[in-house]
């Protein structure tokens, strides 16, 4: 497996976009200033973009609660996002969705989802559509290790297998579904084990290695789109951040975040190898990083500077037509 | 010349001409083929009712049995519908929502809204109402009033087979997602239906039946009660106005309180049981609008406050009957 | 039902290492052929069949693992069970869990510091190199339980366990039993970066990414220990040329590449069959060493990319029979017959 400067250049600066997005809405909701719920993706950048490098606008996704990450990957609009973190009328969402239901279709993101599980059963139907539509398209579908002990999940991979769907699973385990730890909540070793049991193949991949999720998303993706069917594929990952923005994360051993940020840093451990092999220089990185910064800078001023909703919005796209 | 068909033969020939009409329409559902995977014939079931017969040998692909996992077929309905598709999900009982609601609740129902008007769910969910068939709790409740109290969802209880075929071309060309609800006791009754194809329009209610001295609104089979009711009240020389709202979402408000303006009494027949029903929001919006206009209190003829039984004598007792809606009626007098 | 206590010069507790990867059958190539999964479920059984083994043979403790959830829950759980309490206890060792091939390597350091007489290895050849660089002179009992499986042995574990007993209560002579292997050594830069046991090739790949190896039009170079037809993996390769035997002193490095003349088929993965050119071939001899012939690349071990090296890099490989103590489970069992072992002198 083989990347170009320019793929590489892509993949850092998709990670790096996630990051610093992340860590400024970390910053920013602590101000007060960002209303509602928040789920952060930072640590979990390689699963998002390692998987989302191989899709097109035609290829969807299904997200979760912790979707940030793969709206960026996906190529959703960084300004309409802040926007609609604020809940701004200018956000993606016109600021009726906010963190948890970003989604913009024509990018072939279905959605930020705030019901754990919900999104397997809407990718077998993307998947079902790109079959009828014929145009190659798979559909993809991000789930947690919560969500991973789901019916809806476990239905969604019976039924994908059972349609032959070019749908593939996603599952990132972060090893915590809210304050839960994965190695209680999952009855088995890897969620990849569970499947075995619906005839399709499970693949465990280290999660904070671009390069080990880019190729193993590839090959499930290629297989899909050549009517291969299915594949469950399970990131181990971790979160930087709590569950939810406020969560004091006692469930945690003290240093275990300071130390996965050390150890298991996907973006560093991405920087660390293309320097380390001479694929690209600390200029490329530094410009990237620099650029990044400056974008999310403009993207929560914009937000900020954006007015919000009026009272007229509250009734408007509740339905397509309602006499 | 009359044509004389059945109520499932009618929702029958609405989706075949809309599948012939709409390459993008689907069917799925357990059993709408019946026989995938086994050694008998295909098309075997044609729907657990069999609503969906013969659409196999016409489209193939394109209509799909499912395996039982009503969360997961209604989702992928939804998501289908989502990414350009137009779904036709059959959920044979309503009372099985309860395994696949977020899919409809929170997810077909709030895309528009929470995407910022961005999405478009045109999908049509067909499903079985309505106690009588001695089937107990779980196969016959009339739940259309927990769907018309979701924002984002239209509901339809369609009471017969001309309606029902009007308002299934309807389903199916709306872009908002869709519950069509299909009373299980009326599925045999038969009516003149015209051969092409024709869409009734939602939130427009049919007045079955003119009258001056009272408003009768009634949904699904219970309009066929009321009709019933009214004319063995027409002879006692009582003439009762019957509307069938056709869907409790949208819902024609209008003509209601322009009968009720007219009669002054309002008696709504609901199967559904009365806390939160059909019944109860349709009493609650008259008196808001037209309490001037009313001479005597709303009455709610409705199921009672308990599961649909399955003794033939408690459920006998459970459904309103055209007895009840005249007791209801002459109590007002 | 037990044999007569161990010699009572053994130092007590006898204690026996099991070494069960978690992660194995888990990689890239249940996506790209048909590779099997080997149930957790199953490893579990195979372990408790192990330690029925153990048990028998009068071994005080078995040292395991732990693990994220699955095979150390299930075995705590069993310990709590009638039937389990009737077998020899289990301990864990204290190790972090990280899900990465260290747990692997701190977790034999461990077992190894506790004083282990012998280590079961549940695995493919990925697992079984981990172990090796750790267990030095301690005998190593291979089970396959991964996808690549040329270096453990498809054995019913209630008699790999039983010969491992043996060994690790001194009723056999381990010179008899037991079969030093050869392995190939990696070095970059002056610095020991890895071995394999069965195969080490290079790749013009770049990245050693998801590791399993599954395609070949970048593969270069393939130097092997061992090269048997039975094999399957990358050493298959090396076979259809020039077999090569465990017990052989020298090995095999053979070119490979797409402009060379002769083209081989061979099963390089379970269900994978690659077409591939194959150059010049040569033996190589015990203590030789040798650099790559080409100056960037990805260097993998057992069929795992592991190693990125660049054109600055000096990379040096070399073969010797310093590998893991390998016990014959034939030649251990037949020994245990042979002198009566399983016979009359029983607790």
């Amino acid at each position: 497996m083989n990347l170009n400067e320019t793929q590489l250049l892509q993949a850092y600066r998709k990670m790096r976009q996630i990051r610093a997005f992340e860590d400024r809405v970390h910053e920013e909701f602590a101000t007060g200033e960002i209303p509602g719920f928040v789920h952060l993706y930072a640590g979990e950048e390689a699963s998002a973009v390692g998987f989302c490098m191989h899709l097109t606008d035609e290829d969807r996704i299904a997200s979760t609660h912790r979707g940030h990450g793969h709206c960026i990957a996906k190529g959703v609009e960084i300004n309409g996002m802040m926007s609609e973190i604020y809940g701004r009328r200018n956000g993606i969402c016109a600021g009726k969705g906010g963190s948890m239901h970003i989604a913009d279709l024509e990018k072939g993101m279905m959605g930020a989802n705030g019901i754990v599980g919900a999104g397997p059963p809407l990718i077998c139907g993307a998947g079902l559509a790109a079959k009828f539509q014929k145009n190659g398209a798979v559909a993809v579908a991000f789930v947690g290790d919560g969500a991973s002990n789901q019916g809806t999940t476990m239905e969604s991979l019976n039924l994908a297998s059972v349609w032959n769907l070019p749908c593939i699973f996603v599952a990132e385990n972060n090893g915590y579904a809210e304050a839960t730890s994965s190695t209680w909540s999952v009855s088995c070793e890897n969620i990849a084990d569970r499947a075995a049991a619906f005839g399709m193949p499970g693949v465990v991949v280290d999660g904070h290695d671009f390069f080990a999720v880019y190729e193993v998303a590839g090959e499930a993706i290629k297989r899909a789109r050549e009517g291969g069917g299915p594949s469950l594929i399970e990131c181990k990952l971790n979160r930087f951040y709590g569950h939810f923005e406020g969560d004091a994360q006692k469930y945690r051993l003290k240093d275990e975040v300071k130390n996965l940020k050390q150890s298991n840093d996907c973006l560093k451990k991405f920087a660390d190898k293309v320097l380390d092999q001479g694929l690209l220089n600390k200029k490329h990185l530094a410009e990237i990083d620099e650029l990044v910064a400056e974008e999310i800078d403009f993207a929560v001023n914009h937000a900020k500077s954006s007015e919000k909703p009026n009272s007229a919005d509250l009734l408007t796209d509740v339905y397509v037509n309602y006499p | 010349m009359a044509r004389i068909i059945t109520f499932r033969e009618a929702v029958n020939e609405a989706l075949l001409q809309e599948m012939e009409r709409d390459p993008k329409v689907i069917a799925m559902g357990e059993d709408v083929i019946g026989g995938s995977g086994a050694k008998g014939e295909m098309d075997a079931w044609g729907g657990p009712f069999g609503f969906t017969k013969g659409l196999y040998g016409k489209f193939g692909d394109r209509i799909m049995d499912t395996p039982i996992t009503e969360s997961a077929f209604i989702g992928a309905a939804v998501g289908a519908a989502v990414c350009g598709m137009r779904p036709v999900a059959e959920l044979m009982y309503i009372d099985f929502m309860g395994v696949c609601f977020d899919q409809i609740f929170n997810q077909a129902a709030k895309f528009k809204y929470m995407f910022g008007g961005k999405a478009e769910t045109p999908v049509v969910i067909r499903t079985s109402i309505g106690a009588g068939l001695r089937a107990a709790s779980h196969h016959s409740q009339s739940l259309y009033p927990i769907f018309t109290h979701i924002p984002g969802l239209k509901v339809v209880v369609p009471s017969s087979p001309y309606e029902a075929k009007g308002l299934l071309i309807q389903a199916v060309r709306d872009n908002d997602p869709v519950i069509f609800c299909e009373h299980k006791s009326l599925h045999y009754i038969q009516e003149d239906v015209p051969e092409g194809s024709y869409a009734i329009p939602f939130g427009e209610a049919n007045i079955v039946r003119d009258g001056g001295d009272v408003t009768i609104v009634a949904f699904g089979l219970m309009v066929q009660k009321s009709m019933e009711a009214a004319s063995k009240l027409a002879k006692e020389g009582i003439q009762c106005e019957v509307i069938d709202p056709r869907t409790t979402s949208p819902l024609d408000l209008e003509t209601i309180v322009e009968s009720v303006e007219k009669t002054g009494y309002l008696v709504v027949v609901d199967e559904s049981n009365p806390r939160c029903s059909m019944a109860a929001d349709i009493s609650a919006q008259v008196s808001d609008q037209a309490f001037g206009s009313l001479r005597g209190p709303v009455k709610m003829v409705t199921a009672p406050h308990c599961p649909p039984p399955f003794s033939d004598v408690l459920e006998d007792l459970y459904i309103p009957s055209p007895n009840k809606i005249t007791e209801a009626i002459r109590s007002l007098k | 039902m037990r044999l007569l206590d161990p010699p009572e010069e053994l130092s007590r507790p006898i204690r026996v290492g099991i070494l069960a990867n978690p992660a194995s059958g888990r990689d890239i190539r249940r996506v790209i052929s048909k590779a099997s999964v080997f149930p957790t479920s199953e490893k579990c059984n195979m372990i408790q069949r192990l330690l029925g083994a153990l048990t028998v043979c009068g071994v005080d403790e078995a040292w395991m693992m732990p693990d994220k959830g699955g095979i150390a829950t299930v075995i705590r759980r069993f310990g709590q069970t009638l039937e389990g309490k009737r077998l020899l206890p289990v301990q864990f060792t204290e190790t972090d869990i990280m899900e990465t091939p260290d747990d692997t390597r701190l977790s034999v350091r461990a077992m190894v510091a506790a004083g282990i007489r012998a280590i079961i290895v549940l695995g493919g050849d990925g697992t079984h190199r981990l172990v090796a660089e750790e267990c030095g002179e301690i005998p190593m009992a291979t089970l396959s339980t991964g996808t690549n499986n040329s270096f453990p042995e498809l054995r019913e574990a209630t008699l790999s366990g039983l010969a491992a007993g043996l060994v690790a209560t001194a009723r056999l002579n381990l010179d008899d039993v037991t079969r030093r292997e050869k392995r190939l050594l990696v070095e970059v830069n002056g610095e020991i970066r890895g071995m394999a046991l069965v195969d080490a090739c290079i790749s013009a790949d770049m990245f050693v990414a998801a590791k399993a190896i599954w395609q070949v039009e970048q593969l270069r170079e393939l130097y092997v220990t061992f090269a048997s037809s039975e094999a399957i993996g990358l050493s298959s390769i090396a076979s259809l040329v020039h077999p090569v035997r465990r017990d052989e002193n020298h090995g095999l490095a053979v070119q490979l590449g797409p402009e060379a003349n002769q083209k081989v088929i061979a099963p390089i993965a379970p269900g994978l069959f690659a077409q591939l050119g194959v150059g010049k071939w040569n033996e190589l001899q015990l203590g030789s060493s040798w650099t790559p012939n080409i100056d960037r690349g990805v260097i993998a071990l057992d069929g795992e990319r592991e190693i990125e090296f660049r054109e600055v890099d000096k990379v040096q490989l070399s073969l010797d029979r310093l590998g893991p103590r390998v016990i014959d489970v034939s030649m251990a069992l037949g020994a245990a017959a042979k002198h009566g072992i399983m016979l009359s002198n029983l607790n």
